[in-house]
């Protein structure tokens, strides 16, 4: 589950390119080549994949808790089974794209203990969604569902990304996605066609995850927060469609079905426009947005503790095996 | 001892009916409060590797649960959910060290889980799974023999995983090597109970449903004694109470309201 | 660039292969990070192949594969397009030689269905 959002870390002056180098360069992205970890790549397009891989990795580990509330909880034996499947998941997604991100860092000599303290420090940011409560069961329905939904749109849309190991982990990730949407699904629909206090839970969590879904895939222009790194990942051919076009594919795949269960969104103004072929809703508040990505969301500082507990209590653990086990 | 090949015959001998059933309670429920504990660990392992691969040995105890859980619903014993979500404390056949907690704090909070707790705990709690089903693959019960030939397929692979932890944790530092040793020790005077078989023990073992008690005491300390380093020379003890008597500690009733906070709040309703 | 790897770390790079069945390749997974080959080899199947099926499966640390650098892919994997005389593009002629003869040239399909031989 991604989403970039400019944050600060890893500025630096950007050194005089070697101009015959990125004319090559640029020449391979157009002609869609793949670009290898050890290949010769600008600055610019390093420092891209790492702000954007190292966070979509970590969203993965940090979007695996507020899931994970519910796991234990999970009211019969298969919703058991099948909500651990689907957070192990998350944890493997992460896993995958930290690789990437770290083999992207290993020239500067951080790894894996870096990137846990860039986060912990709050230089890396995680995504916005990650940062909500989760109060019901039928949050983890609507997580899977929509959340899930939300990402599979924009995760899809970097499947041809230039840079070849992220590409190839997308693969890995999309192909799991499916089960993952379908898991979703199967939760929502149980509650939907449920009881009365069912379908009121399930209404419920759509209404409090609405305007998160819809920051879910960041201000239409930079204008909205200051800064967004749209044209560098398709100047780079990593993903294909802005912000606001995912959105809208967003809409346009998840809000006729919302409605077919007999969901309301909390918009009256929400509505397709056929004209501008575009749906029309009210944005979230932009600037809560950016209050929730640099960690002052409502269980911003919890989730990030959880992380740092599980890091830093488990450190004997790795200093134990860091040297070779005898045996 | 003639082998029994349905439900419906066993049920006709009533000591056979209720031997068996207190049996197959112990795998269900040992199989269940175990991988509730394994599900709190999900993303807080030491390493997230790990956690992906604990994750899937979790999942896979819980399909054992669930195996266990559909013998007993065939056994008339009620519907494998709520004899997973909704039996007390006192109904409930676990040994008691399988349901202490992590560590300190919860899932939700401040979670001070022990590794060092789960590495010993799993590997004592594999090694006695491992010599119990391949008691109950010679089972006079032809569903519980077929049901423990399968799970020891899968099983062999858990046992591999916390043997090379505790392994190689007790052949790493100092500071490793004293919170493996103190967790062992701990072990010995909580595990007892595991390697009982309840008031009906003796019937199980005269009615071909298991080995005895002392037969798989001593191949589980034979296992044990080769995979870790110092073995308390003190017998084993039963401290936490006996959980094949339905006796059992707080740390089993927190388990049970979160594992069944949802499923209580409507029981009748499809989830 | 070179890569900075800390030599005395829990975070070794691991690279993962497996095999699917008894027929098929050894092919590569992904990595991972573990301390050792034994927890890399332990945890390898669980991370990568939780929904396929696995025969085998082989972890080699990352800083003991040769692979290309980036020149040498660029330098080595570029041939030119004169060697057909390696490949059976290169005799496609004999098929109609052979039919004129009445006879069916020794193609792959044809070769390869020699594995069963008549009992006598």
């Amino acid at each position: 589950m991604y989403n970039l959002v400019e944050h600060g870390i890893y500025t630096k002056e950007k050194p005089e390119e070697d101009q015959e180098k990125y004319k090559e360069f640029m020449a391979r992205i157009e002609a869609g080549e793949k670009i290898e970890a050890d290949d010769w790549m600008p600055d610019e397009y390093r420092q891209t994949l790492i702000k954007l891989i190292s966070m979509h990795g970590i969203s993965e580990i940090m979007g695996a808790l507020p899931e994970k509330e519910w796991v234990p909880k999970a009211p019969t034996l298969k919703r058991k089974l099948g909500i651990m499947a689907k957070v192990q998941d998350e944890m493997g997604h992460g896993q995958l794209l930290l690789r990437v991100a770290e083999d992207l860092m290993a020239p500067y000599g951080k790894d894996r203990g870096d990137v846990m303290e860039d986060l912990l420090k709050g230089d890396l940011k995680f995504h916005n969604v990650f940062h909500m409560p989760t109060k019901t069961w039928a949050d983890a329905g609507v997580i899977g569902w929509l959340v899930d939904g939300a990402a599979i749109i924009s995760q899809t849309n970097m499947l041809d990304a230039s840079y070849g190991p992220y590409q190839r982990a997308l693969q890995r990730i999309c192909a799991e996605e499916v089960f993952h949407a379908q898991h979703g699904e199967a939760i929502i629909m149980a509650l939907a066609e449920g009881t009365e206090e069912q379908r009121k839970m399930l209404q419920d969590a759509v209404n409090r995850w609405w305007p998160a879904l819809l920051m879910f895939f960041g201000p239409a222009s930079a204008e909205t927060t200051g800064s967004s790194k749209q044209e560098v990942t398709t100047k780079y051919r990593i993903r294909k469609s802005s912000n606001e076009e995912l959105r809208q594919a967003f809409l346009d795949k998840y809000l006729p079905r919302v409605f077919a269960l007999g969901l309301s969104v909390p918009d009256e103004t929400v509505h397709y426009d056929k004209e501008q072929e575009r749906w029309v809703y009210q944005q979230p508040d932009w600037n809560e947005f950016k209050n929730i990505i640099n960690n002052k969301g409502p269980r911003s500082q919890e989730r990030l503790r959880l992380r740092e507990i599980a890091f830093k209590n488990n450190e004997w653990v790795r200093e134990a095996l860091a040297q070779p086990a005898i045996s | 001892m003639t082998a029994i090949e349905t439900p419906e015959q066993a049920k006709q001998d009533r000591t056979y009916h209720e031997a068996l059933v207190d049996l197959v309670y112990q795998f269900a429920d040992d199989d269940f409060i175990i991988s509730f504990r394994g599900s709190e660990w999900l993303g807080l392992a030491p390493h997230i590797e790990e956690d992906v691969a604990f994750s899937s040995i979790t999942q896979n105890t819980m399909g054992h649960a669930f195996l266990f859980y559909q013998l007993l619903e065939e056994l008339g014993e009620g519907d494998a959910n709520s004899l997973a979500h909704d039996r007390r404390p006192s109904e409930r056949k676990n040994a008691v060290y399988f349901e202490k907690k992590n560590g300190q704090g919860t899932y939700l909070e401040e979670p001070y889980y022990d590794w060092a707790l789960t590495v010993v705990r799993q590997y004592l709690y594999e090694t006695f799974k491992k010599v119990k089903l391949e008691a109950a693959a010679k089972s006079s019960y032809q569903p519980l023999a077929a049901t423990a030939q399968k799970i020891l397929m899968e099983q062999t692979y858990h046992l591999a995983h916390w043997k090379m932890w505790v392994t190689q944790l007790q052949h790493a530092t100092q500071e490793a090597k004293v919170r493996i040793q103190s967790r062992v020790e701990e072990a010995w005077k909580e595990f007892g109970d595991a390697l009982e078989l309840g008031s009906k023990a003796i019937d199980m073992k005269k009615l071909g449903l298991l080995c005895g008690e002392d037969e798989l005491k001593q191949k589980w300390l034979q296992e044990v004694e080769q995979h870790v380093a110092s073995v308390p020379t003190t017998p084993l003890e039963k401290c936490l109470g006996n959980g094949r008597a339905g006796e059992h500690t707080e740390d089993l009733k927190q388990a049970i309201n979160t594992l069944s906070e949802v499923y209580q709040s409507d029981r009748e309703a499809v989830w | 660039m070179a890569d900075k790897e800390k030599i005395n770390t829990f975070y070794k790079k691991y690279e993962v292969f497996s095999k699917k069945n008894d027929k098929s390749p050894v092919q590569h997974q992904f990595s991972l990070l573990a301390p050792n080959a034994e927890m890399a080899l332990n945890i390898a199947q669980e991370n990568f192949m939780r929904r396929e099926n696995v025969i085998d499966v082989w972890v080699v640390p990352r800083n003991e594969i040769r692979s290309m650098t980036s020149e040498e892919r660029k330098q080595w994997t570029k041939r030119l397009d004169n060697k057909d005389y390696r490949t059976t593009k290169g005799y496609g002629y004999l098929r109609k030689k052979w039919r004129e003869k009445e006879q069916g040239m020794l193609d792959e399909k044809e070769i390869l269905s020699w594995k069963e031989v008549k009992k006598k």
